[in-house]
């Protein structure tokens, strides 16, 4: 065998492997939800403002630490959301902008910053610190969902704030 | 070029979009970990931090306030059969091979939580304080259970019925 056979050998077996961790890990990507992807993440935006106004309660209830579950709720979910934006999926229906496909890589780090962002209030509500949770809680409307909405969401007729509509629900 | 350089040229490039597909469409919806057992029982813990606030929101008298609890447990129950790929059944893992063994009564219990957790929402958003509780009173084996009790391996003390 000569050494340039040797070479793409190995090049080749390198990438059959690499092949094949891609496939292992991308199993787990595929076919969620419903063929209807632009209601498939309203539902699941939904479901994120519907936590951080549950959160917000309950810090005006002075328990911090239960918003812990709502934070981790948030950022489970903020990792499907990527997933739920295939180019192309842009309907009447939806308020997306056109600069989400433009400007990919920035809308990933905003998504991954809404992730993170909600990391921080979990952990800070785990220390049941009220004070704490409260200071992430301040910024969050504006730093986790204010930082993707803003750039690439159209506002609703109203004018209103980055943050989701505040309904207490208690 | 030799025939059997061009071929290994096709070869490469083919490997090449595939590794390149397989990256594109790998990280978007995973968890980013790699770790399925990780990410189950960090999506598990969830559940069970979401069905704890169910039962506490409906002892303090605030049904509605469920909706938003019940929701999650109904997207989250979405994603559970794609956390369980054949052979991610490492020693942290709780998970019976049965679960692999009969695969399509996996994917129904999984989606019985899915349709339970829909209805506890719907109750919950409708205000209906008796249908709430009769959900949540047979939640823990309805739901759960229906999963935990033939695909989980027990704690090691008796758990609590329906965690």
């Amino acid at each position: 065998m000569k050494l340039s056979h040797v070479k793409t050998s190995v090049v080749l077996g390198s990438l059959v492997a690499l092949a094949i961790a891609s496939s292992a890990t991308g199993q787990s990507t595929t076919k969620l939800w419903t063929s209807d992807v632009v209601a498939d993440r309203q539902r699941l935006m939904k479901l994120n403002g519907a936590s951080w106004a549950d959160a917000q309660a309950k810090l005006k209830a002075g328990n911090a630490e239960a918003v812990a579950t709502n934070a981790e709720t948030m950022a489970l979910i903020a990792t499907q959301i990527v997933a739920l934006f295939p180019e192309g999926s842009l309907t009447d229906k939806s308020k997306a902008k056109p600069e989400i496909w433009q400007k990919w890589p920035e809308f990933e780090t905003a998504v991954k910053n809404y992730a993170m962002q909600a990391e921080k209030l979990r952990d800070a509500a785990r220390t049941k610190d009220l004070a704490a949770t409260e200071a992430v809680a301040k910024d969050f409307g504006r730093q986790a969902c204010g930082t993707c909405h803003t750039p690439f969401r159209v506002p609703p007729p109203q004018q209103q704030p980055a943050a989701p509509q505040q309904q207490p629900t208690r | 070029m030799g025939l059997r350089t061009a071929a290994t040229s096709v070869a490469l490039a083919a490997l090449a979009a595939l590794v390149a597909v397989g990256c594109a469409t790998g990280p978007l919806t995973t968890m980013g970990s790699g770790d399925p057992v990780a990410e189950r029982q960090r999506l598990m813990k969830n559940n069970g931090a979401n069905w704890t606030e169910i039962q506490n929101k409906l002892k303090a008298g605030n049904v509605e306030g469920i909706a938003v609890n019940a929701e999650a447990i109904a997207l989250h129950a979405q994603r559970i059969t794609l956390l369980f790929p054949e052979g991610s059944l490492t020693a942290k893992s709780k998970a019976k091979p049965d679960i692999w063994q009969r695969w399509p009564e996996f994917q129904a219990a999984a989606k019985n939580l899915e349709n339970r957790a829909g209805t506890l929402r719907d109750q919950a958003s409708a205000k209906d304080v008796q249908a709430v509780q009769a959900t949540v009173a047979t939640f823990g084996r309805d739901a759960c259970g229906m999963c935990h009790t033939p695909f989980r391996v027990p704690s090691q003390q008796a758990a609590k019925p329906g965690l």
